[in-house]
């Protein structure tokens, strides 16, 4: 069976410093994990080799049996929230996303209006972006994300800057995306959190990489 | 392509919401008025503050013909203020992208290298070279008005000719902003080495073939002589294979993730 993605022994080193010791991984379709860890740990550097951002000294990184010398169709199979949205703030959240779509090459669909109804946008995203709070701005590329439905969505630090009610709407809604047959989501976070569990832990620590 | 379509659009969007579609060609426009009304009214304008105080206006002066005068706004107005004006208007082409997360957020979409910088370059060119064509435009109708008209013919070619040399303008701005991080350096790099290559036209024959900026010193000539010499094709291809070569740098230089900002 080929896992949804696939990391093997992935090394990476800043100057002689060495960041990632051979980080193993894989998750399948349907699982949402979680990078949990201390700043520093090789987190988000891990996520900027998957997302193609940073290069890498050794290991294989695949999703769906694809590398990145597939070129466009590796990068077809995720869809990657950072953990700042920056995006052009003068026009409307859902000129944005049909933008994405079109890079995606994905066709106008309902899934749009729907997730638009679900994250309750339906006043704010035909507004500029410009005028979005931080939650937002999240929510919006939540929507991008679920409607284009790649099989990786994969996001940095995506709980920075939530209280905590919209922590756990943003909890729920990612679990109700996967248990309808979303695919698999990936984020990235410095902080694991106690009560329902919500993802698989993949824990990294300084100087020590390693998954459970 | 149709990534290529769907950035251009994108970058064509952000000119208007950011009013950049109404002061680029207004600053040309204004150029353009320049030369013209100021050559033809310099001796009212001296008499009006008092006299020449010593400066002799040469009264044959309303007698230039109009390509000269054309050919002026060219030189003195879009050759230096006009080329300054198009560095700052794209000093944050691609840097601006970098600062703000904004290549890497692309990049990790499926685009490829190729189609963001021909993208960039391409909605840019159009955009200047409209806002230069238009200024021209302008000057020509001033021009026409107030001195000769210009032989239609040498008009379109002259343009032509300069709108070249706006390519390698536009080309290797985008390369110098694709490689520094400072919006700064980027002006201080890209205006000193235009200006520069333009002040070096008519150093050296053999320089000039391989000078882009000779473009528009055979758009003045197109305009003053209405004549060509034909090796001019030469000089036409290196710009042409010159700016190719900087888009190439450029893109090069994101494609080995050389952007990110730390």
């Amino acid at each position: 069976m080929i896992h949804l993605l696939n990391i093997s022994n992935l090394k990476k080193s800043y100057s002689e410093k060495q960041v990632l010791k051979g980080v193993n991984l894989n998750v399948k379709k349907g699982e949402i994990l979680g990078f949990v860890g201390a700043n520093g740990a090789g987190k988000t550097t891990t996520l900027n080799i998957i997302t193609g951002m940073l290069d890498y000294e050794s290991g294989v990184v695949e999703i769906n049996g694809l590398n990145q010398t597939a070129g466009l169709d590796y990068k077809k199979q995720y869809f990657f929230i950072p953990d700042t949205v920056n995006v052009f703030k003068n026009v409307s959240g859902l000129d944005w996303i049909h933008f994405l779509m079109n890079l995606y090459e994905i066709e106008e669909n309902n899934k749009l209006e729907e997730y638009v109804q679900v994250f309750q946008m339906q006043e704010s995203i035909d507004k500029p972006i410009g005028t979005y709070s931080y939650g937002m701005l999240h929510k919006m590329s939540l929507i991008a994300a679920f409607t284009i439905n790649p099989p990786i969505i994969i996001m940095d630090e995506p709980l920075n800057g939530l209280d905590p009610n919209a922590v756990v709407v943003f909890k729920d809604l990612i679990k109700s995306y996967v248990d309808q047959g979303g695919n698999c989501n990936l984020f990235n976070t410095s902080f694991g959190y106690r009560g329902k569990n919500l993802y698989y832990g993949c824990h990294f620590k300084r100087r020590q990489n390693y998954s459970t | 392509m149709k990534q290529f379509a769907i950035l251009t659009k994108k970058e064509t969007l952000q000119f208007i919401r950011e009013l950049k579609i109404v002061w680029l060609p207004l600053a040309f426009i204004f150029l353009g008025i320049t030369q013209p009304v100021v050559t033809y009214y310099l001796p009212y304008i001296l008499e009006a503050f008092g006299g020449g105080q010593g400066i002799i206006i040469d009264s044959s002066m309303k007698d230039i013909a109009g390509n000269e005068i054309l050919a002026s706004t060219l030189e003195s107005q879009f050759d230096q203020l006009g080329v300054i004006i198009i560095v700052i208007s794209m000093m944050g082409v691609v840097q601006s992208d970098k600062a703000n997360g904004m290549l890497g957020f692309i990049l990790t979409r499926p685009v490829k290298v190729e189609s963001y910088i021909s993208s960039k370059i391409f909605s840019n060119y159009m955009f200047v070279a409209g806002s230069v064509a238009l200024g021209y435009v302008v000057s020509y109708i001033y021009t026409n008005f107030l001195f000769t008209s210009i032989p239609f013919t040498s008009l379109i070619v002259a343009l032509l000719f300069y709108l070249l040399w706006v390519l390698f303008v536009v080309s290797f701005t985008t390369m110098v902003s694709t490689f520094f991080n400072s919006q700064g350096v980027i002006a201080l790099i890209s205006i000193a080495v235009l200006l520069g290559i333009r002040m070096i036209v008519g150093l050296n024959p053999l320089l000039d073939r391989l000078n882009p900026a000779s473009m528009s010193e055979y758009a003045k000539e197109a305009l003053v002589f209405a004549d060509i010499d034909m090796s001019v094709v030469w000089s036409v291809l290196i710009t042409l294979l010159l700016s190719a070569i900087v888009m190439n740098f450029a893109k090069m230089w994101i494609a080995n993730k050389k952007y990110n900002i730390d």
